[in-house]
């Protein structure tokens, strides 16, 4: 795999697309997109079907043809390049392997076609093999195996003419979780191993954070959210992004200042947010596991930290869920929230119980722009 | 289900038994005779036949006439399927694959000759190839067959191709293919089994076709089942029964073929 690993600098833009538009008819299903894609970086488009994240993709493997837009791979030029000269390895839903060939003819397939030599197909077919832990199945056909096995021959056969890129379409989508972990590990190790630019497309958050280095979110053919699943997650650029990943609470706030403010007429402390001005509405965000709930008599004995809000609600729901439970309460005004902790943490509250919400000022996203359908779960598809 | 053999009464079960039985027979007996009168010794076709014989065999094997028309028979059968098959094929990748207006009406007028009474198709084309002076040729007969054939060829096509998931097409592509290779390659071999139970109904199609036959035949070139035609109207010969075995015959052995692919290949044929 010496030509993976050849030039291989990090940080290097290997694929740019700009301004890249795909319309079909009135309809945008790409719209606008401008993203860079390092030399050697694991991303993966992450939204909800509609979004626009496969369309791009297949700009990107040729199957589609922008409306607008560039596509550069090393300051070159792809959008007039057929999909089978643009030297990019893919790897698709179904897996979409030759059915009436073997393994073993299913991955000297690519290098058949650009004529190599017997011998060279032969080595090259047999170095895939054994990464892909597949040399004892190369004379079966891809109907007499497994899901997780067809899904390495299909990476094997994408990985064996060493693109410079690969491409991967909800490739484990098909296969049970149990499998699907295994075979996530298995590519991240891949993909550390081989240093190869991949480009992952998903609709699954917690495989994009399992697998990727950076996390594209698509919403309405749009990137709303770039990054890694880390800063993603801790600090969603906007409301949308919060709400899309993992769960959220969001408190409606009028701004006193850019460092407080009030809900429900409660004053809360906020994040110091520049532009923010006395009189302005905004949205906080906190994650459940961020906020403690507290029963009555805990709050009398644990006074409330320097640089902590609390609000009084009432208990709705407690759940158990293994290894952590949630709690769902309702403000005085009708806002629900959820407090998320270990189970070992405890939760001695029962509904209709009174408690205090507490969280941490610097755990408190505040966000000044948003549309109503960004706080819904469901958004993000067209 | 309600209406499982097992399911129902002992006495329903058995009427079903017996109604499919009767059916069955009904269906198939007629076959049965013909083959049996083949081999019999009267002259007049007696049924049951006094004593067994294979003169009648002799006489087809040994007349001109009936060896001329069971190898035109056979050859234009063999060109209508290489025919049906070159166009259907085609035809189908566009009526799959295309994104145009009008794709179901032109799927409707694909599939029209197997409306149309064949009476009127064959009507049609004689008065087509009498003008153009084609009536008693190969070709007369060949470009009649493939218009009925064709339907069949194009439907079995068209099912083997919608069930073929074409991302394996586009991941052949991908794979440094060109579109035109990675059909070649990859597609067709995929859908093979339904190219060629498209071909073996093309062959049957045209086997056993009468109707348009006899009105493309000449003296000098004619089908089997026209021969049969022709020969039945003047004397009862038992050669005839010797005939519809041999037709029957070659039928149900491409019927085994055809099922025996389907059985290797149950997903796309």
């Amino acid at each position: 795999m010496s030509a993976v690993m050849k030039d291989n600098a990090p940080n290097k833009t290997l694929v740019s697309l700009r301004n890249l538009n795909k319309h079909y008819g009135d309809f945008a299903a790409v719209d606008n997109i401008n993203l860079d894609i390092q030399n050697g970086e694991f991303l993966t488009f992450l939204g909800s079907s509609g979004s626009g994240k496969s369309t791009t993709l297949s700009m990107l493997a040729g199957f589609e043809t922008p409306s607008s837009g560039e596509i550069l791979v090393d300051e070159q030029s792809l959008v007039n390049v057929p999909p089978h000269k643009r030297d990019i390895g893919m790897v698709f839903q179904r897996y979409s392997l030759f059915p009436h060939l073997s393994v073993r003819d299913n991955i000297a397939f690519p290098l058949a076609i650009r004529k190599l030599s017997a011998s060279e197909i032969s080595k090259r077919v047999d170095a895939m093999l054994k990464l892909v832990q597949l040399e004892q199945f190369a004379h079966r056909r891809p109907a007499q195996l497994s899901g997780g096995q067809q899904q390495r021959v299909a990476i094997a056969r994408a990985l064996v003419y060493e693109p410079r890129i690969l491409l991967m379409d909800e490739p484990l989508g098909a296969l049970d979780k149990k499998l699907r972990e295994d075979l996530q590990d298995e590519l991240r190790q891949l993909h550390r191993r081989l240093g190869i630019t991949i480009v992952y497309v998903t609709h699954d958050q917690e495989e994009a954070m399992r697998l990727s280095q950076r996390i594209a979110i698509f919403s309405h053919g749009k990137i709303v959210g770039l990054g890694s699943g880390y800063d993603l997650y801790q600090n969603p650029p906007n409301a949308f992004v919060a709400s899309f990943l993992g769960n959220s609470n969001f408190f409606r706030i009028k701004a006193s200042s850019n460092g407080s403010g009030s809900f429900e007429g409660q004053p809360l402390a906020i994040r110091l947010t520049p532009g923010l001005v006395a009189g302005q509405d905004a949205l906080i965000m906190v994650r459940p596991e961020k906020a403690l709930a507290l029963s009555a008599e805990q709050a009398a004995r644990e006074p409330l930290p320097a640089g902590w809000n609390e609000v009084s609600a009432k208990v709705s729901e407690v759940l158990f869920l293994g290894e952590s439970q949630t709690c769902h309460v309702v403000s005085a005004g009708g806002t629900e929230m959820t407090v998320k902790a270990l189970s070992a943490a405890g939760m001695p509250m029962q509904p209709g119980d009174t408690v205090k919400v507490r969280w941490a000022v610097a755990d408190a996203c505040i966000y000044t722009e948003w549309a109503e359908s960004d706080l819904s779960k469901a958004a993000g598809a067209h | 289900m309600l209406l499982t053999p097992n399911a129902m009464g002992r006495p329903l079960r058995f009427g079903l038994y017996a109604t499919t039985g009767v059916i069955a027979a009904f269906l198939l007996l007629p076959i049965l005779f013909i083959v049996l009168l083949s081999f019999g010794s009267s002259q007049w076709l007696v049924f049951p036949p006094p004593g067994w014989t294979l003169k009648w065999y002799g006489q087809f094997f040994s007349n001109p006439e009936w060896m001329d028309a069971a190898l035109a028979s056979l050859k234009v059968a063999v060109l209508t399927t290489v025919c049906a098959v070159a166009l259907g094929l085609p035809t189908a990748f566009a009526l799959v694959r295309g994104r145009f207006p009008g794709r179901e009406m032109l799927y409707g007028l694909f599939t029209l000759p197997m409306i149309v009474p064949l009476v009127i198709i064959a009507v049609a084309v004689y008065a087509l190839f009498l003008k153009l002076g084609y009536t008693g040729t190969l070709f007369a007969f060949v470009v009649s067959h493939v218009i009925v054939a064709l339907p069949f060829t194009i439907i079995s096509i068209i099912n083997s191709l919608k069930l073929f998931d074409q991302s394996i097409e586009d991941a052949a592509v991908i794979c440094g293919a060109s579109r035109l290779q990675a059909i070649f390659k990859v597609t067709f071999p995929a859908i093979r089994p339904g190219m060629i139970a498209g071909g073996l109904f093309a062959f049957l199609v045209s086997w056993d076709e009468v109707v348009l036959s006899v009105m493309m035949a000449s003296p000098n070139l004619q089908t089997l089942p026209v021969k049969m035609w022709t020969t039945l109207r003047q004397d009862l010969t038992p050669v005839i029964a010797v005939a519809s075995t041999l037709l029957i015959g070659l039928s149900l052995l491409v019927m085994l073929i055809a099922a025996a692919l389907r059985r290797r290949n149950p997903v796309s044929a």
